[in-house]
């Protein structure tokens, strides 16, 4: 070939490349910043598509998009308070069964319509078409009668009297309040919604599936008026795609439970260019052990585990301080949780040795495992393998529970088989954590005490299990304040004590966000979202 | 030929079959029940009740013979079912967000063709030379970054640092730039290198030296003889990565925010929807079906002793 052939094909090859560069190149470098916001408008990131804006379903939609458009008649505030709302007053009969309902006089749907007991009561009854798939929140399942006695009076009846009524109609679904121009023909608003009316301070108002979802103000809201004038929820699946999102500006806030890595959170939080904050407790995360299986059977053996490994250090290190150590199975900030008086278990390795001993497992000469009878003291221990803090925490376990001669074997499960092996009773450990507000504490000893959850069946060796088992009955269907708090301060210590439920950390939500965004601050309820007072320099 | 084409459109059939009941055993292999991770999800506590609705309603209280056969009835009228999360047809959920995964994995494939061939073919003519070093490079490159990786690096230089192109997403053309880039990284670095051997291999044929020694000009040589040789073999081996080119979506379509179906499969792996997962993974087979068949035929358009010989093996 010659060199002006060569130089041709070079040419040629040259001008390929250009072409194609071009052909995928061909847009404005701007375009990018098209998600930049404004003053008016809060960008977020969220891992999921916010689903349908229906407030009698559950999944795929997001519980935080569903509490921006739909309201409860009770508002569940810091610690614990249930504050009236969309009901300004309520009145419980004596026997704790009926409920009457002052709804407030100054409330519209987005669309101009009236909110009053007509529309509270077909809410009530859409909810209640699909009774079954809502049975998990107490009070539903006893609701016997609705009745919308004035304009401005709804009257609730129950079968039984139950306490936590009045906490559960807090929750972001499935009942807060559809106008009526939002129900389909046959009521039956499982299957869907003719218009997302709600009397929220939010409307929806573009949505691309999967791509991002805008709200603008609901100019007919009762409450006071929020500040910025557009929430942006942009869908970024991936959680170091979203820090990266929110490093080149396209995003303001990035909130919520492990919303990003740990690492990643406290590497922005380093920069100092970005301001960060962490909510108080929502959850705890414990230990279950399973008092089913010989080894745990023994409340020795149980003790000894906890005085076994050093939780503060567990807990800071691998959180780099997004949660705290926890020394309750309850965040103290729950109702019916502070002061309750349980045993401390601190780091002690000579007490966990000498438990140990006591129960019979011995180390024998030259090995590192304790025995007893000749077995092995073997404890096998489940985690969400998709959960990195879960597995690092079950790897320190292993480290640390090794020296004082047990060998944990640790096996990581997807989160459906986790929940499933821990229903059917076959786990030694598990890692779990509570429902958070507004559902506990009633909700945490609800599952404890019903057959089917794996709790139930992990206390059974509990001496005082029976007694324990009925006291959860009742205190939910207990009428006198005073005896409920005296029946929590001893069911959940004695849960506590004898040492199947551990308390390891509080869990905590993370918000980060850049320094433009003002008044960020958590909303009480875990599922409610935090825009309310949100504001923008 | 005739024959052969039947029975090779005909082999589909069992295969087809097969996969559906590798579908269908997927429910009963899961320790888990779809309708308690519905369910679980949903952050519902599951009764026994709403269990034993939701199991009705999904069909999965009936025996493993009959779900098999209403799959097989199903899938082959294209009902793909509905989704347990979302409650909508399977079907239009997977038309909702296969155009976007569609549009990611054709610009891949174009981007794949228009630099792996120019490159390929340089990198053969030039043994040891700039472009042959190139491809090299960009072969290692694209062979052992995962995908994933490549994504956050693109990311972090091209809309992070130098603020050019927008971090996820799809509007506008700038937003396929480093999706597109992330997916045929891998494909022009297998095909580059291809093509290069093809290139060498077919320079050493005893007609191209003929054809010097005629004294045809090299850019004939090469564009007539040489590339027109050496480029189906390519093609056939693109025909035959169709399949994986769009499953390859996944990871990609999750990094970049890229609202196509990949993404969507992964949510539904998350909450054991399964009708949707057999809708995709069917959707799969039938794609890596089809185009190793359609690579099949291509083969036998270009070389029909094909199907003789196939003929002879019978």
């Amino acid at each position: 070939m010659n060199v002006s052939r060569r130089k041709k094909s070079i040419i040629q090859a040259v001008s390929i490349l250009s072409i194609t560069t071009l052909l995928f190149g061909c847009s404005n470098p701007n375009e990018g910043a098209d998600n930049k916001s404004d003053q008016d408008t809060l960008t977020l990131a969220w891992p999921r598509d916010i689903g349908e804006m229906n407030p009698h379903v559950y999944n795929p939609s997001q519980l935080f998009a569903q509490s921006m458009v739909y309201e409860p008649l009770v508002h569940y505030a810091e610690g614990g308070k249930l504050e009236p709302f969309l009901a300004k007053s309520w009145d419980i009969s004596k026997d704790g069964k009926t409920y009457t309902f002052t709804l407030r006089d100054d409330v519209k749907f987005s669309d101009g319509s009236t909110f009053d007991a007509t529309i509270v009561k077909k809410n009530f009854d859409a909810v209640l078409k699909n009774k079954a798939l809502h049975s998990w929140l107490g009070f539903i399942s006893k609701i016997d009668k609705t009745e919308a006695v004035d304009k401005q009076t709804f009257r609730m009846t129950l079968s039984e009297a139950y306490y936590p009524t009045i906490q559960e109609l807090a929750v972001v679904r499935p009942v807060r309040f559809l106008g009526e121009a939002g129900f389909p023909k046959n009521g039956d608003t499982s299957k869907g919604v003719e218009q997302e009316v709600g009397t929220g301070p939010w409307v929806l108002d573009e949505y691309k599936a999967d791509q991002y979802a805008t709200f603008k103000i609901n100019k007919n809201y009762w409450g006071p008026k929020p500040k910025v004038k557009k929430i942006k929820v942009d869908i970024i699946p991936d959680a170091e795609s979203r820090v990266l999102a929110f490093e080149k500006g396209d995003i303001d806030l990035i909130f919520g439970e492990g919303a990003i890595s740990v690492d990643a959170y406290n590497q922005l939080k380093e920069t100092k260019s970005y301001k960060t904050t962490m909510s108080e407790p929502v959850a705890t995360r414990l230990l279950i052990m399973n008092t089913k299986k010989k080894q745990l059977a023994d409340e020795r053996v149980r003790q000894a585990l906890q005085y076994g490994f050093d939780k503060k250090t567990l807990v800071e290190g691998i959180t780099s301080g997004l949660e705290a150590p926890a020394d309750f199975i309850l965040p103290p900030n729950l109702p019916y949780t502070s002061n309750l008086n349980v045993e401390k278990r601190d780091f002690d390795v000579k007490k966990a040795k000498s438990l140990l001993d006591e129960a019979g497992w011995k180390l024998p000469n030259g090995k590192k495992i304790r025995e007893k009878d000749g077995q092995p003291l073997q404890i096998e221990m489940m985690y969400d393998a998709a959960e990195l803090v879960q597995k690092a925490m079950a790897e320190t376990l292993q480290s640390e529970w090794a020296t004082i001669g047990v060998d944990l074997k640790i096996v990581g499960v997807e989160l459906p088989d986790q929940v499933q092996r821990f229903k059917d009773n076959k786990f030694d450990i598990n890692m779990y954590s509570n429902f958070g507000a507004p559902y506990d504490p009633h909700t945490f000893v609800n599952i404890i005490g019903t057959d089917g959850f794996g709790f139930k069946e992990a206390i059974s060796a509990y001496p005082n299990k029976d007694q324990l088992l009925q006291e959860m009955k009742d205190v939910l269907k207990t009428t006198d304040e005073t005896k409920r708090q005296k029946m929590y301060a001893e069911i959940l210590p004695s849960l506590q004590d004898q040492g199947a439920l551990v308390p390891i950390s509080y869990l905590k939500k993370m918000a980060i966000y850049q320094n433009g965004v003002t008044n960020f601050k958590f909303a009480a309820n875990r599922d409610e979202s935090p825009f309310a007072q949100i504001g923008i320099k | 030929m005739g024959v052969y084409i039947l029975k090779r459109v005909g082999s589909v059939i069992p295969i087809l079959l097969l996969a559906i009941l590798l579908l269908t055993a997927m429910i009963h292999l899961s320790p888990v029940d779809p309708a308690e991770a519905y369910l679980s999800a949903a952050h519902i506590q599951p009764t026994e009740e709403v269990l034993a609705q939701k199991r009705a309603e999904f069909g999965l209280d009936q025996s493993f013979l009959t779900q098999y056969v209403t799959t097989v009835v199903r899938l082959a009228s294209f009902d793909f079912g509905t989704s347990y999360v979302s409650g909508k047809p399977v079907l239009d959920e997977v038309l909702l967000r296969l155009p976007a995964t569609v549009q990611l994995a054709l610009s891949s494939l174009l981007l794949a063709i228009f630099v792996s061939i120019p490159l390929g073919f340089l990198a053969g003519i030039r043994k040891n030379g700039f472009f042959d070093h190139l491809s090299r490079g960009i072969a290692f490159i694209g062979a052992s970054i995962p995908s994933f990786w490549l994504g956050y690096l693109l990311i972090f230089f091209f809309s992070v640092q130098l603020d050019l192109l927008p971090v996820g997403g799809i509007g506008s053309p700038s937003h396929v730039i480093l999706p597109a880039i992330t997916l045929a990284l891998p494909l022009i670095a297998l095909y580059t290198r291809l093509l290069r051997t093809s290139v060498i291999e077919t320079m050493r044929e005893p007609y191209v030296l003929f054809a010097r020694t005629r004294g045809i000009r090299e850019t004939i040589i090469l564009g007539k003889h040489v590339l027109r040789v050496a480029i189906p073999p390519m093609l056939t081996g693109l025909g035959m990565n169709l399949g994986k080119l769009l499953t390859g979506t996944i990871i990609v379509e999750t990094v970049f925010s890229w609202p196509g179906f990949g993404r969507y499969f992964i949510e539904a792996i998350f909450d054991r929807d399964m009708p949707i997962i057999q809708g995709y993974v069917f959707l799969a087979a039938l794609l890596f079906i089809g185009s190793s068949l359609l690579v099949d035929l291509l083969q036998l358009a270009i070389d029909p002793r094909i199907a003789r010989k196939g003929g002879d093996r019978r």
